[in-house]
């Protein structure tokens, strides 16, 4: 096993339960991504894009199977411990930005800091420079609904990043915003990758996964195909 | 922190937030206010029962009986159960006549009385002094008034010790004024206006040797309750009546428990009113709980992907139930103490002169504790709910 690994899967299984049916969604898949790759999952709706998502965001556990983030086993943990897992170890990007409404852009994104019980002061001074990484260190007191789709979810991005996280997972982060944005927001990937985040994007665009440098392709809980690309597309 | 989220989610809400804080904001407001005014009347009560001796009880006939004229107590009854009765100390005759009471040209229509040492109430004087044992021995004539008698009679104020008053065809030398009384609730006064030396009265009232009903004081003022049962069984002896003529007492513990029963069946009324719309209220916060957290389940799973502790979400909507009770409960509160403080001094002070201060610390511990237990009986559900919600699951939801 690799020591730079960021993400480890070792046989993973997930069967789902519905009833007395046994419906699985994952049929053991093998999966090794270093520490500052930029990955692009894709695959149809039902190939189980959704449960590795799931499953790398410790937001699930598989039924079978090994993983190991950032070199620690949670393969088993219970909830309380992936919940700490998450909040030390992953940053998540939604399609929806998910942002809380009616507080602002610094509250939001000091959140993650509030659960993890830093004090008031901290918390400001570290989500107002997370803000300016992204570049909107001058909105940080708009609230959601004074900024544009764009600017949401560079504040969602800034959230997920507070926490240093191994890993920045991003559910199709451009899926609510127009080409121009969507454009914006990828070469911030880009940038975030450059300085060396780890990266995993879920996307069923081709154009958004050709940002990453390595495309993982599933189909009924299998990887079908597992491809790196020369060199990323210049633009979209 | 959690405060503060909690307080924008309720101000976010501002219409909801006030429907849902109405039941709690009458049924506190009913019970404080209750509370307030309870306090106050219970608070000029015994202000006025402050005034009577302790240490003396009285002994009378049964009123509703056919043959009160068997049962009537006689003079020689006083000297005897002094004698053979242990706690007691002396034994004197209570009675009085309403007669026009007369100085110069002011007139007024009075009880006068008959007074012992120590007096039937305990009110200072105003001028002068009381009736003396000397007064007593030698059945003098002469009188204290009572504080409304002296305003009467001398309309101009000053010391009106010396100065001779008549009481229909009796002359009396005035030699002490009782101060004035906190009346209290109650408009009753202890004692005559017009108060003689007891034994003034025997001689110059007191026809055969019937007396109206017995004053007794006692040596030891613990023991009153056993002390009037031994009197009363003497007066049967000495009046040889059996058990189908009836005698009463009459003692401040005795009133002061008859108020309190009027008191705490208040209380327990109150305190239902009190229940009935906790309850209710209760389950509107509640109810208004769960569709909080059913809006608010993607910003559940969201807040539980970022790291939230299921702990943590607890106490977040815990606190949210809590601001919700605390706002309803603290508003009614507020309206109570302003409405009870308002009867009071509109009516309860005006009435009786007394002024009750307004029971603050007790509403207020009411007041937390009306929130405690909205909050823990119908907040706790929700809170559970909302903290065990499966973040995959939340986060889906549309």
């Amino acid at each position: 096993m690799s020591n730079s690994s960021a993400i480890r899967f070792t046989g993973i299984r997930k069967t789902y339960k519905n009833g007395s049916l046994e419906v699985p969604a994952l049929n053991g898949v093998d999966l090794n991504v270093e520490r500052g790759e930029y990955v692009a999952i894709m695959g149809p709706s039902g190939s189980g894009k959704s449960t590795m998502m799931n499953i790398i965001g410790c937001l699930d556990r598989a039924t079978a199977g090994t993983y190991v983030l950032d070199g620690n086993d949670v393969s088993h943990l219970d909830d309380n411990a992936l919940a700490e897992i998450r909040l030390r170890k992953l940053g998540f990007v939604f399609q929806g930005f998910n942002l809380l409404a009616r507080t602002d852009a610094i509250k939001n994104v000091a959140l993650p800091l509030f659960y993890a019980g830093i004090s008031s002061k901290e918390r400001t001074r570290r989500a107002l420079a997370t803000l300016d990484e992204v570049g909107l260190s001058e909105r940080a007191h708009h609230k959601p609904n004074e900024l544009s789709g764009g600017q949401q979810q560079r504040v969602a991005i800034a959230r997920a990043l507070i926490n240093d996280p191994a890993v920045l997972l991003a559910d199709e982060p451009t899926g609510n915003l127009d080409t121009k944005t969507s454009a914006d927001i990828m070469s911030l990937f880009d940038k975030l990758h450059a300085t060396g985040r780890t990266i995993i994007v879920v996307t069923h665009d081709e154009e958004i996964a050709h940002h990453a440098a390595r495309i993982i392709r599933l189909r009924d809980g299998l990887i079908v195909a597992d491809e790196t690309l020369p060199h990323k597309a210049e633009a979209l | 922190m959690y405060f503060e989220e909690a307080m924008r989610v309720l101000l976010a809400n501002k219409t909801r937030t006030f429907l849902t804080v109405i039941g709690l904001i009458i049924g506190v407001f009913a019970v404080i206010s209750i509370e307030v005014l309870g306090h106050s009347m219970a608070g000029s009560i015994s202000e006025t029962l402050g005034a009577l001796a302790d240490n003396s009880f009285v002994l009378f006939p049964g009123q509703s009986q056919g043959n009160f004229a068997r049962a009537a107590i006689r003079l020689s009854d006083l000297d005897n159960i002094a004698a053979s009765v242990p706690n007691v100390a002396s034994a004197v005759p209570v009675g009085g006549a309403s007669l026009l009471v007369r100085y110069e040209h002011n007139v007024g229509r009075f009880f006068v009385s008959a007074e012992a040492n120590p007096p039937f109430n305990n009110l200072p004087t105003a001028y002068g002094r009381p009736i003396s044992d000397d007064d007593i021995a030698n059945a003098l004539d002469v009188t204290v008034l009572s504080w409304r008698a002296y305003q009467r009679l001398f309309p101009d104020g000053g010391d009106p010790t010396g100065n001779s008053i008549y009481a229909g065809p009796h002359r009396y030398v005035v030699v002490g004024v009782k101060s004035k009384p906190r009346q209290g609730l109650l408009n009753v006064t202890f004692g005559g206006d017009v108060a003689i030396p007891y034994t003034t009265y025997i001689r110059e009232f007191v026809r055969g040797d019937r007396i109206f009903a017995a004053r007794f004081t006692v040596k030891d003022s613990s023991s009153i309750p056993e002390t009037e049962v031994a009197v009363i069984k003497r007066i049967r002896e000495l009046r040889q009546v059996g058990s189908d003529v009836s005698y009463q007492t009459f003692d401040k513990a005795q009133f002061t428990s008859g108020i309190n029963g009027v008191f705490g069946g208040i209380t327990v009324v109150v305190a239902l009113i009190g229940a009935v719309s906790l309850l209710v209220a209760g389950i509107g916060v509640m109810n208004i709980m769960l569709v909080s957290i059913a809006e608010r389940t993607r910003e559940i799973g969201t807040r539980k992907a970022i790291g939230a502790r299921r702990g943590q979400i607890l106490i977040q909507f815990f606190i949210e139930s809590f601001l919700l009770s605390s706002i309803g409960c603290f508003t009614g509160m507020a309206f109570g103490l302003l409405a009870g403080g308002a009867v009071n001094s509109l009516f309860i002070v005006k009435l009786t002169g007394y002024t009750a201060g307004l029971p603050y610390v007790q509403a207020f511990l009411i007041t937390l504790a009306f929130s405690a237990i909205v909050t823990l009986a119908f907040g706790t559900y929700p809170a559970f709910r909302a903290a065990g919600l499966d973040p995959i699951e939340a986060l889906r939801y549309e």
